[in-house]
C-alpha cells in the first residue's frame, strides 16, 4: 500500500516545475545582471531614482489587486478611483481645505469606490467583471464631470518633492518608505495571515470555503474596499508625482496593474499568487522600460515585450504542466509494464 | 389512449425564449425612441435628418465592432485587444493602400486581413491551448499597441494622401443610410444569418451555454471557437478602414483606450457577459443606443462631462436587469419546490 | 402482467456474462451478469456501492470491464466510448441531464444535429419535430422555451426525446426519481410506458421499490459486486427484493467501543425548510452514535447543512449544549463546538490545490495565530500531530492535498475537524469511496471520539455501516423522519422498509 503510495508521489514532487513567480524573480536577476553589463548607468542610483516613481502606482494598487485576483475576483475600475481619488483631492484643496484633510478625503472617496464595487459584486450578485467596467466608466464620470477640462496645480512644493524628490542623496524616492511599507504589509496580510489564509480559500473553492464557516461575502466586500483605497492612496501620490490633478490622471493604468499581477504569477482563475512575485514583476516591467529607456530602445519594443509576457505567463506554466504530466504518464506507463 | 400529461412548470410561467429575448430587443428600441423623442421635444434639431445620417455614421465602428464581439461573448470569452486592432488595422492598411495607390475595395480588403490575422493569432492561443481568453487579449493588446506605435513611428496619413473614394465614403448616403452604416447592417445580416441558422452558430451559444456538456455532445469547441475570434479580428480591422474614411488622418494612437466602450454596447445590448445568451441585433442596438445617449446629451446642453457617468450608470443597469430576469426564473423554481413541500406533509 | 410475460419471451439485447471490473483494489464488479430483453422495463436494484452504478457506466460507455463479455443483440458491445455507445443505440438519463440552459428545448433536442433546409437551420421543422416527441411521450411542454427553469422532471423528458430522436433502442436511467416529486414520478413511469409501447428497452435503477413494482417487468439485484438475483416482478415481493439487497453479511468491521452516554449534545427541534425537509426532530447525546439513515435524496444532507448553518431554515430550532444556535451562521456554529463532514470531500470538504497542512488548519487558524499572523511551522506541528493520531499517509505537510488517495484525503477532513476539539460531530457519507482498510481505521477514529464523550451525528446509506456503528437510528423519507430504532431492535430489513417508504401503511 504504502509503496505505490510513494511511487505515485515522488515523480510529481521530482519533477514539480518553478512555480512562475520563481521564473519571473530569475528572469529579473538576469535582466538586472545583463543591464548592467550592457550599460553602466543601469544599475546606478541615478537610474533607479528615474525608474521608481513610475512604477509607484502599480506597486500601491498591485499588492491588494494579487489577493482580489487570489480570491477570484478583478477590478477594472481601480485607474478610475485613482483619477476620482486626485480629482477630489485637488479640488478640495483648491477649495482652501487643509491639505491634509483633502488629502485623507481623497483616500475615503477611494474607500467608498470600493464599497460600491465590493456591495455590487458581493451582495447583489453581480459578475465583478462586468461591475467594474460599468464603474471604470462611471466613477471616471464622475471625476471628469467634477474637474470639467480644468485642472489644479498649485500644490505646496514640500508636498509635490514628496511626490517626485528623492530622500537626501540616496535614489530613493520619497515616496518609497510608504510604499515599501505597504508591500510588507500586503507581504504580511497575504502570506502569514488568517485574512490571507482565508482568502486563498475563497480562491479555491468558494463552496469549500462556506463549509469551512467563513464568511464569503463579507471577505469579498474587504478585498474590494482594500483596493479602492490603495487606489485612493495611489491617486493622491500620482496627483503630487505630475503636480496636476485633472480628469484623466492614470487613464488606462487598470490594465498595466492587472498585467502587473499577472505577471507575478497571480492566477486569473484565483487561489494561487504571490506578494513578491507581483512585486518583482513590478520592478522587472520598470528595470526593462529603464533598459531600454538607456539603450534607446523604442518605449514600443517594452510594450510589445509587456504583451508577450503577459501570454507567456499563462502559456508557460500550462505547458510545463502538460509537460509535466506526460513524464508521470510515461513513467506510470513503465511501471505497469514492469508489472 | 394517449392522454396528454401536463408538464410541470410550463403552465405556472411560459419563458418562451423568443419572447424574451425580442423583450430584451424591444426594450432597447423603447429606450431608444423614448429618449430620442424626449429629446427632439426639448431641441427639435436633434432628430432632423442631418442628426440621424451623422448618428448612424458615427455609430458605425462602434456598431461594427459590436457586431464582430458578440460570437466571441456568446462563446464565453472576451476580446480585449479589439480596440488595439482597428488603430492598427487602420494604419497598416493606409500604409499600404498609399504605398500602392489602392482605392476602396482592396482598402477593406487588406483591412479585413489584417483584422483576421490578429483575431487568427487569438484564437490559436485561446481555442487551441485553451488559456484565459481575458489574459491573452490583454496580453495582444499591448503587442498591438506596442507594434503599432513601432511601425507607425510618430507618421500620420492624412486627407490629401489618403484615396479620394475613400474620403468620400463616409460621406454618401442612401436614403440618407451613410454607406459605412449599409456595410455595418450588411455584416449584421450576416452574422445574424450565421448566428442563428447554422450549426456553427448555434454551436457557439452551447458552448457559452454550458462548456462541459458541450465537449460531451461533441461540439467542435476548437474550430467554433477558432472562428469567432477571426470574425471579432476581421470586424475589427474592417471598423479600421471605416475610420480612415471617417476621421480621414490616422496615426499610431487611433482609436485608443476604446476596447471598453465596445464591451459596454455589447453588454448593453442584452449579451451575457457569461456566454450563451443575447444576439447581433442587440448588440448593434445597443452600440446606436451609447450614441444616441451621446448626441440626447449634447442636445439636451448637459455638459459632455457627464457622458461616461452615465455610460457606467447604463451599463450597470442593464447588468441588474440580467440579474433580475435570471433571478426571477431561480424563484419559479422555488415555487416548484413549495409544490413538493405539499406532497411531503 | 400481459406485457411482462411477452417481455421475457421477446429476443435479448444486451447480454452480460462474467462482468469484472476493478478500481485500483476496489472490485466494483465481480463476475456480474444481466440479461436485457427487447421492449422490456428493467430494474436493476441493490444498496450504494453494490456496482450497479459501474455496470450502468460500462453499458454507457464510460468505463471498460477488464473482463467478461458483452453482446448487443448478438454482436459483440464496442465499449470504452459514449459516442460509440450512442451509435450502437444506448442512451443514458442522468439523475440531473446538462442541459444548455439559454437554448429552447427544440435545439436541445437536436443539438448538434440541427435541422436544416436550403437556407439554414429550419427552426419551425425542428419544434414541430420537438413537439412530436414530447407528444410521442404524452409531455406537454413547449419546445421554444428555453432549458434554464426547467424542473429537473422536465430536463429527463427532454433527455428522453433527444435519445428518442437519436433512436436509441436501449434508454439506461440512472436514479431518474430520486430529485424528483410525487406526480413527477408517475408521470415518468408514463413516459416509461410509452417507451415500452415504442418497442425500446428501459433500464431503471431506483431506490424506490413502490415505483420498480409499478412499472417494471424484470428485476436483476446486485450485491457487492455480484448478480444475486434475477427474477419476474410478477414471480417476486416486495420483502424478496430488500432480503436480496441487504443479504451481506455484518462483518467484523465495526470497532464498536463502550461509551458512557451522558447528557443531550444536540437538540433539532421541528426544523422544517420549505422545499427540502419537513419538522425535524431529533436528539444526539454526548458519548452516542447516532446514524440518520435513509435514501439518497431523502433530504438527510439537507438537514445537516442547516443544522452546521450552510443553508438556512425556516422554522424550528438547532440546541447545541442546551444552547440556541441562529440558523444560517456556521461560524458562530464551529466556535460553539459542532463540526460537519460534509459528503462531498472534493467540492466541499476540502480546498483541493493547497496542501495538507493548509487544510488541517483551516478551522484553527485562530488558535494558533499569534497578533493575526499564522507561522507554517505551527501548521505543520499540527499536521504532524494529526497525522499520527489518524494515520494519514502524506508525502510532506506541503503537497498538495490533491496527491493523497481517497482515503486519506477523508482522514484529512476528519483531522481538520476533530483539530477543532468539537462536542458534536455531523458525518455526513464518511466511508464513501474509501478502501475496506482506512474505513475500518474511520470507524475506530469514530467509535473512540464517542468513547470520549462526543456526540455523532452520522449520515450513511450503507446499513452494515449504520447497524454496526449506530447507537441509535433514525430513517429518512421524502424529507421526514419515519422510524427511530435502537441498536437492539435494528435490523436491515426494518430500515430498508423504512426508508424505502413501505412502512408507512402500517404504522
Amino acid at each position: 500500500m504504502k509503496n505505490i503510495f510513494t511511487k505515485i508521489i515522488q515523480p510529481q514532487r521530482r519533477f514539480r516545475p518553478f512555480t512562475w513567480d520563481v521564473i519571473i524573480m530569475i528572469l529579473l536577476v538576469i535582466l538586472l545582471v545583463f543591464g548592467s553589463i550592457l550599460n553602466p548607468v543601469f544599475l546606478t542610483a541615478f537610474n533607479f531614482s528615474l525608474m521608481l516613481p513610475n512604477i509607484g502606482e502599480i506597486l500601491l494598487i498591485a499588492m491588494p489587486m494579487t489577493l482580489l485576483i487570489i480570491a477570484g475576483e478583478i477590478d477594472l475600475s481601480v485607474a478610475s478611483i485613482v483619477g476620482l481619488s486626485g480629482v477630489t483631492f485637488g479640488l478640495l484643496y483648491e477649495r482652501g481645505l487643509n491639505i491634509w484633510l483633502a488629502a485623507f478625503l481623497g483616500v475615503i472617496v477611494g474607500v467608498l469606490c470600493g464599497a460600491v464595487n465590493g456591495i455590487l459584486v458581493a451582495r447583489v450578485g453581480l459578475g465583478s467583471l462586468a461591475v467594474t467596467i460599468a464603474t471604470l466608466a462611471l466613477f471616471r464620470g464622475f471625476a471628469t464631470a467634477a474637474m470639467g477640462n480644468k485642472s489644479v496645480t498649485d500644490f505646496p512644493e514640500s508636498w509635490t518633492n514628496f511626490g517626485y524628490s528623492t530622500i537626501g542623496k540616496t535614489f530613493l524616492p520619497q515616496t518609497y518608505p510608504l510604499i515599501i511599507f505597504f508591500i510588507i504589509l500586503f507581504g504580511i496580510l497575504t502570506h502569514l495571515s488568517i485574512f490571507g489564509r482565508r482568502t486563498f480559500a475563497i480562491g479555491q473553492s468558494v463552496e469549500a470555503a462556506r463549509f469551512a464557516a467563513i464568511s464569503v461575502l463579507n471577505h469579498k466586500i474587504i478585498l474590494f474596499i482594500l483596493t479602492g483605497a490603495m487606489s485612493g492612496v495611489a491617486g493622491v501620490i500620482y496627483v503630487l508625482r505630475i503636480s496636476t490633478a485633472q480628469y484623466d490622471n492614470a487613464m488606462g493604468l487598470e490594465l498595466s496593474v492587472i498585467a502587473t499581477a499577472l505577471l507575478g504569477g497571480v492566477s486569473i482563475f484565483g487561489g494561487v499568487g504571490t506578494i513578491w512575485g507581483v512585486a518583482a514583476a513590478a520592478v522587472l516591467f520598470g528595470s526593462l522600460e529603464a533598459l531600454f529607456n538607456l539603450q534607446a530602445v523604442s518605449p514600443n519594443i517594452f510594450t510589445i515585450t509587456t504583451g508577450t509576457l503577459l501570454i507567456g505567463s499563462v502559456m508557460i506554466p500550462l505547458l510545463l504542466g502538460r509537460i509535466n504530466r506526460f513524464r508521470i504518464d510515461r513513467i506510470r506507463e513503465n511501471e505497469k509494464n514492469a508489472k | 389512449m394517449i392522454q396528454k400529461i401536463a408538464a410541470f412548470q410550463t403552465t405556472n410561467f411560459k419563458i418562451n425564449a423568443k419572447t424574451l429575448l425580442r423583450r430584451r430587443e424591444s426594450g432597447i428600441l423603447m429606450v431608444l425612441v423614448l429618449v430620442s423623442v424626449a429629446t427632439t421635444l426639448i431641441n427639435p434639431r436633434f432628430i432632423s435628418g442631418y442628426g440621424l445620417s451623422d448618428l448612424l455614421l458615427n455609430t458605425s465602428m462602434v456598431g461594427c465592432l459590436a457586431v464582430g464581439l458578440t460570437p466571441v461573448v456568446i462563446a464565453r470569452h472576451i476580446d480585449l485587444s479589439i480596440a488595439s486592432a482597428t488603430g492598427f488595422s487602420a494604419f497598416l492598411t493606409a500604409h499600404i493602400i498609399v504605398g500602392h495607390g489602392w482605392g476602396v475595395v482592396p482598402a477593406f480588403f487588406v483591412g479585413a486581413c489584417v483584422g483576421a490575422i490578429i483575431g487568427a493569432v487569438n484564437g490559436v492561443l485561446v481555442a487551441g491551448l485553451r488559456l484565459p481568453s481575458l489574459v491573452v487579449t490583454l496580453g495582444a493588446l499591448y503587442i498591438i499597441r506596442g507594434i503599432d506605435y513601432q511601425f507607425a513611428n510618430n507618421k500620420q496619413f492624412t486627407a490629401e494622401k489618403l484615396p479620394t473614394d475613400l474620403m468620400h465614403l463616409s460621406q454618401d448616403k442612401i436614403y440618407g443610410v451613410p454607406y459605412l452604416f449599409c456595410l455595418v447592417l450588411l455584416l449584421a445580416l450576416f452574422g445574424v444569418w450565421w448566428m442563428r441558422f447554422t450549426r456553427f452558430g448555434r454551436d457557439l451559444y452551447a458552448i457559452g451555454s454550458n462548456p462541459p456538456a458541450a465537449d460531451i455532445v461533441g461540439i467542435k469547441v476548437f474550430s467554433r471557437t477558432f472562428f469567432a475570434f477571426v470574425w471579432c479580428g476581421t470586424l475589427a480591422g474592417i471598423a479600421g478602414v471605416m475610420y480612415l474614411s471617417i476621421y480621414a488622418i490616422v496615426d499610431s494612437a487611433a482609436f485608443l483606450n476604446q476596447e471598453l466602450i465596445v464591451v459596454t454596447a455589447v453588454v448593453i445590448g442584452g449579451v451575457n457577459i457569461f456566454g450563451g445568451l443575447g444576439t447581433i441585433v442587440g448588440a448593434l442596438l445597443g452600440a446606436v443606443l451609447l450614441r444616441v445617449l451621446i448626441g440626447a446629451l449634447v442636445a439636451l446642453g448637459v455638459a459632455q462631462f457627464w457622458q461616461q457617468a452615465i455610460n457606467g450608470l447604463l451599463l450597470l443597469i442593464a447588468i441588474g436587469i440580467d440579474r433580475i430576469l435570471s433571478r426571477r426564473s431561480e424563484t419559479k423554481i422555488e415555487r416548484i419546490r413549495d409544490e413538493r413541500k405539499m406532497e411531503i406533509s | 402482467m400481459a406485457q411482462a410475460s411477452k417481455a421475457t419471451t421477446s429476443r435479448a439485447l444486451f447480454e452480460i456474462l462474467g462482468a469484472y471490473k476493478h478500481f485500483g483494489g476496489a472490485i466494483a464488479l465481480n463476475h456480474a451478469d444481466f440479461t436485457l430483453r427487447a421492449g422490456e422495463i428493467h430494474a436493476l436494484l441493490g444498496e450504494n456501492g453494490a456496482g450497479k452504478s459501474t455496470l450502468l457506466k460500462v453499458l454507457a460507455g464510460v468505463h471498460t470491464l477488464d473482463g467478461g463479455t458483452i453482446t448487443l443483440d448478438g454482436k459483440p458491445f464496442i465499449q470504452g466510448s459514449p459516442r460509440m455507445a450512442m451509435s450502437q443505440g444506448v442512451t443514458v438519463i442522468y439523475q440531473e441531464p446538462s442541459l444548455f440552459p439559454d437554448l429552447t428545448l427544440a435545439e436541445n433536442v437536436f443539438i448538434g444535429r440541427q435541422l436544416r433546409n436550403k437556407t439554414g437551420i429550419n427552426w419551425s421543422e425542428m419544434r414541430a419535430q420537438a413537439k412530436a416527441l414530447f407528444d410521442e411521450l404524452g409531455v406537454d411542454l413547449d419546445p421554444s422555451r428555453i432549458a434554464r427553469g426547467l424542473s429537473i422532471a422536465d430536463q429527463q423528458v427532454v433527455e428522453i426525446a433527444k435519445a428518442l430522436s437519436l433512436d436509441a433502442q436501449i434508454i439506461l436511467m440512472d436514479e431518474p426519481t430520486a430529485a424528483l416529486t410525487k406526480s413527477e414520478v408517475n408521470r415518468l413511469m408514463l413516459v416509461m410506458r410509452r417507451l415500452q409501447e415504442k418497442g425500446k428497452s428501459v433500464v431503471f435503477v431506483s431506490h424506490r421499490l413502490d415505483e420498480v413494482f409499478a412499472v417494471c417487468d424484470q428485476i436483476t439485484v446486485m450485491r457487492d459486486g455480484s448478480t444475486v438475483a434475477q427474477s419476474k416482478v410478477s414471480d417476486s415481493t416486495i420483502n424478496d427484493v430488500i432480503k436480496w439487497m441487504v443479504g451481506r453479511e455484518l462483518k467484523d468491521l465495526y470497532p464498536k467501543m463502550e461509551s458512557k452516554i451522558g447528557d443531550v449534545a444536540l437538540e433539532v427541534n421541528g426544523l422544517s425548510s420549505a422545499s427540502e425537509f419537513a419538522n425535524i426532530s431529533l436528539k444526539v447525546r454526548h458519548g452516542e452514535i447516532v446514524a440518520l439513515a435513509g435514501l439518497v435524496g431523502s433530504g438527510r444532507s439537507e438537514v445537516a447543512r442547516a443544522i452546521f448553518g450552510i443553508d438556512s431554515y425556516d422554522s424550528g430550532s438547532v440546541k447545541l449544549n442546551g444552547k440556541i444556535l441562529p440558523g444560517g451562521k456556521p461560524g458562530i456554529s464551529v466556535a460553539s463546538g459542532l463540526a460537519l463532514v460534509p459528503e462531498d470531500r472534493r467540492q466541499q470538504g476540502l480546498f483541493m490545490q493547497a496542501s495538507v497542512s493548509r487544510n488541517i488548519a483551516t478551522e484553527m487558524l485562530d488558535k494558533l495565530a499569534k497578533f493575526g499572523l499564522v507561522s507554517q511551522r505551527s501548521e505543520n506541528s499540527l499536521t504532524q500531530e494529526w497525522g499520527k493520531k489518524l494515520q494519514i499517509k502524506y508525502p510532506n505537510p506541503k503537497a498538495p492535498v490533491d496527491q493523497l488517495s481517497g482515503g486519506n484525503q477523508q482522514k484529512t477532513v476528519l483531522a481538520k475537524w476533530f483539530a477543532t476539539n468539537p462536542d458534536v460531530l455531523i458525518v455526513d457519507e464518511p466511508t464513501r469511496g474509501i478502501d475496506v482498510q482506512t474505513k475500518a481505521e474511520f470507524h475506530r477514529q469514530l467509535s473512540q471520539a464517542a468513547a470520549s464523550g462526543k456526540a455523532i451525528l452520522m449520515i450513511s446509506s450503507e446499513l452494515p455501516e449504520v447497524l454496526g456503528m449506530a447507537d441509535r437510528i433514525y430513517v429518512m423519507h421524502e424529507g421526514r423522519l419515519v422510524k427511530e430504532l435502537s441498536r437492539k431492535d435494528a435490523t436491515q430489513e426494518l430500515i430498508m422498509t423504512a426508508a424505502t417508504g413501505q412502512g408507512r401503511g402500517e404504522s
